[in-house]
C-alpha cells in the first residue's frame, strides 16, 4: 500500500524507479511456483560470485609460474586460500545448478514452444561453462590440467585448414607459459560472456512468461521470501563444501606441479567435465571425438524439434521414464572416466550410443506416440 | 652443518612449554583428521624435528618457509634459529640437501605430498610399510619393498629407525611414532590453513543453518498470509 502511494512520486522524478517498483510490486506472477524456478537466479548469483573471486585470484595469478602462483595464493596471500576455496566451490555449485536446471527443463519439457529460445540459450550456457571450467582447471598448472592441455593443444595443432588455424591462434603452441597466458585471457572473456548468456536467459524467460492469472501475486513479498529461502539453503550447502571439501571432485593429480616428463596414471578431470570427457574418450579417433562433441551439442539444440508432441501435447509417463534413464546414462558416462575399469572405453561407447539413440530415436517416436 | 645442529635446536623447542609425552599410536590417531580436526602442534613440532634430521637429507619442502613455523607454536627467535641452522633466514624456503638420484627417481618435494598422494594415513602407512620382499617378488635395483606404495616397490629406502631422534617432550621416539609425527607435520605443510578453515567453517555452518531455518519459516509465513 505504501509503495503504491510512493510510486507516482518516484516515477515522476526517476522513471527507472517506477519501472523497478512495477517489476517487484505488480501482481503478475502465478502463486505456488516451484523452488526450482529459482535456479536461473542462483546461477546468476554464483556467476557473479565466481567473477568477484576470480578477479581477486587473477590479481595474484601468474601464468608463467602457474602452479607456484596458486601455491602462493593458498599459502602467502591473506585469506587467499579462502578466495581459492570460494572459486573452486563456486565452480562446483554453478555446474551442479546448471546440470539440474537443464535436466529439469528436459523433464518438464519447458523447451517446447515458446521456450525454444530459452532452451537453446541454456545449452549455450552449459557449453560456455564447460569451456570456461576446462580452462580454469588447466590454469591451475597442476599435472592433470597440464596433460589435458597437452592433449588438447596437440590435437588442435594437428588439425588442418581453418580449424587448425583457429587452434594455433587459440593455444599459441603446445602447453607452456605463453599458452597459459592466452588461456587466462580466454577464461576471463568466456566468464564475461557467461554473464551475458545468463542475462539473456533471464530476459527471454521474462518475454515468454505466461500472462498474469486471475489470482496473481506480486514478487514482493511473496517470491522475494521464496528466493531468499532458496538462497539461504544454497549458501548453507556452499559453506559446507567451501570449508570442508573445497576441492570436491577434483583429482589429486592436480595438486602435483606439472612435469613435462611425468604423465600421471589415469584421468584427472574434475567431476563437472566428466560426462564431456567420457564422450570424448568413447572414440579412439580424434576426428570422431570432435564430431561427437559437436553432434551432442547439436542434438541438445534440436531437442525442441525432436520432441514431436507439439506445444500442448500430453506429457506421457513413458517418455518421463526415458528422461530419467538419460540422466543415469550421462552420470554413467562421467563415471567411465574415473574407474580403473578395463572395459571403460567400451562402456563409454555404449553410453554415448544410448545418448544419441535417446535424442534421435526415442524422443521423436515416444513423444509422437504419447501425444496421440 | 644443519644435519648436526637441527636435532640440538629441535631439542630446545619444546623445553619451554608445558610439554608432555604423547602417544598417538594406540590407537593410531591424527588430530587433524575429521571435520573438526585441528593440527596437533606438539606432534607437528616433533614431525618437523624428524623432517629436519631425517627427511631433509633428501627431500625439500620449498613451499614452506621458516617463518611459517611460528604457526606451529615456535617463537620468532626459535624459527630464526632453525633458519640459521640451515644456513638461511626466516624467509628462506625449507630446502633439502642437493637433489640426488635414487635409482632413477628424484626425491619429491614434500610441501603438498599429503594432498598429492592419498592423505595423512597413507603417509604413515608408507613410512611404516617397509618390509622384506615376499617370495616371488623381484626388486628393481636400488628399490625397497613397501606394502603401502602402489606397485610395492619404491626407490626410497626405509628411513626411520627407533630412537633416531630424541624428543624433548619425552615422547618415545619409536619409528612408528616418528612416522605418525611426520605425517601430522606434512598434513600441516600441505594445508597450513586447516585449523582456520575448520573453525570458520563451523561458525559459518551454524550461521547459515539458522539463516536457512529463519528464511524458510518466513517464506511459509508470508505465503500463508496470501491465501
Amino acid at each position: 500500500m505504501t509503495t503504491q502511494a510512493k510510486e507516482p512520486w518516484a516515477a515522476t522524478r526517476l522513471p527507472y524507479l517506477g519501472a523497478l517498483c512495477a517489476t517487484f510490486c505488480q501482481k503478475t506472477r502465478a502463486p505456488g511456483a516451484s523452488y526450482f524456478e529459482v535456479l536461473p537466479f542462483l546461477i546468476s548469483i554464483t556467476a557473479a560470485f565466481l567473477t568477484l573471486s576470480g578477479i581477486v585470484l587473477a590479481v595474484y595469478y601468474n601464468p608463467w609460474h602457474a602452479f607456484d602462483s596458486v601455491q602462493f595464493i593458498d599459502r602467502n596471500v591473506n585469506n587467499g586460500w579462502l578466495i581459492h576455496a570460494y572459486h573452486a566451490t563456486g565452480t562446483t555449485m554453478i555446474f551442479g545448478l546448471t546440470y539440474i536446471y537443464l535436466f529439469r527443463a528436459i523433464l518438464t519439457r519447458s523447451y517446447r514452444a515458446p521456450g525454444e529460445w530459452v532452451w537453446m540459450l541454456s545449452v549455450k550456457l552449459l557449453a560456455v561453462l564447460l569451456l570456461t571450467g576446462w580452462l580454469g582447471y588447466v590454469l591451475t598448472g597442476g599435472a592433470a590440467g597440464y596433460w589435458s592441455l597437452f592433449n588438447a593443444s596437440n590435437v588442435a595443432l594437428s588439425l588442418g585448414g581453418l580449424p587448425g588455424a583457429v587452434g594455433v591462434w587459440f593455444f599459441g603452441g603446445p602447453a607452456g607459459g605463453g599458452t597459459l597466458a592466452r588461456l587466462e585471457v580466454f577464461h576471463v572473456f568466456l566468464a564475461a560472456s557467461l554473464l551475458l548468456v545468463v542475462w539473456l536467459i533471464h530476459a527471454s524467460r521474462k518475454t515468454i512468461a505466461a500472462p498474469a492469472p486471475a489470482r496473481a501475486v506480486a514478487f514482493y513479498p511473496y517470491y522475494l521470501a521464496q528466493y531468499f529461502a532458496a538462497l539461504a539453503v544454497f549458501a548453507f550447502i556452499f559453506v559446507v563444501l567451501a570449508f570442508y571439501a573445497p576441492h570436491l571432485g577434483t583429482s589429486h593429480f592436480n595438486r602435483i606441479p606439472a612435469e613435462s616428463l611425468a604423465v600421471p596414471v589415469g584421468a584427472g578431470v574434475p567431476w563437472y567435465l566428466a560426462p564431456a570427457a567420457g564422450l570424448i574418450g568413447a572414440f579412439s579417433s580424434t576426428g570422431l571425438s570432435i564430431f561427437a562433441v559437436i553432434a551432442a551439442a547439436a542434438v541438445l539444440y534440436a531437442l525442441p524439434w525432436l520432441d514431436r508432441s507439439g506445444a500442448n501435447g500430453a506429457k506421457g509417463k513413458l517418455y518421463g521414464f526415458f528422461i530419467w534413464v538419460l540422466a543415469l546414462d550421462v552420470l554413467a558416462l562421467g563415471l567411465t572416466v574415473h574407474g580403473g575399469c578395463p572395459y571403460a572405453a567400451t562402456l563409454a561407447g555404449v553410453f554415448t550410443a544410448w545418448f544419441f539413440f535417446h535424442f534421435l530415436v526415442i524422443t521423436p517416436l515416444v513423444t509422437a506416440m504419447e501425444a496421440e | 652443518m644443519r644435519r648436526f645442529l637441527a636435532p640440538v635446536l629441535a631439542l630446545s623447542l619444546l623445553a619451554g612449554g608445558a610439554a608432555r609425552a604423547e602417544d598417538t599410536l594406540s590407537p593410531l590417531q591424527f588430530q587433524s583428521q575429521g571435520p573438526l580436526g585441528t593440527i596437533d602442534k606438539a606432534a607437528a613440532q616433533r614431525g618437523y624435528q624428524v623432517f629436519e634430521s631425517v627427511c631433509a637429507g633428501c627431500h625439500a619442502a620449498n613451499q614452506v618457509h621458516y617463518r611459517d613455523l611460528e604457526a606451529l607454536g615456535l617463537t620468532p627467535d626459535q624459527a630464526a634459529g632453525e633458519a640459521a641452522a640451515a644456513g638461511g633466514t626466516l624467509d628462506s624456503p625449507i630446502k633439502g640437501a642437493a637433489p640426488m638420484d635414487m635409482g632413477g627417481a628424484a626425491p619429491p618435494d614434500l610441501s603438498s605430498i599429503v594432498a598429492e598422494r592419498h592423505g595423512t594415513k597413507y603417509i604413515y602407512d608408507f613410512l611404516t610399510g617397509f618390509a622384506p620382499a615376499p617370495g616371488g617378488v623381484t626388486l628393481l635395483p636400488g628399490h625397497a619393498y613397501n606394502t603401502a606404495f602402489p606397485g610395492g616397490q619404491t626407490a626410497m629406502p626405509p628411513a626411520l629407525h627407533d630412537g633416531a631422534v630424541t624428543y624433548a617432550d619425552g615422547t618415545k621416539a619409536s619409528a612408528q611414532q616418528q612416522a605418525a609425527d611426520v605425517a601430522e607435520f606434512l598434513t600441516w605443510t600441505a594445508d597450513p590453513n586447516l585449523d582456520a578453515r575448520h573453525q570458520i567453517g563451523f561458525r559459518a555452518i551454524i550461521f547459515f543453518g539458522f539463516l536457512m531455518i529463519i528464511a524458510i519459516a518466513s517464506k511459509r509465513k508470508v505465503w500463508r498470509a496470501s491465501v
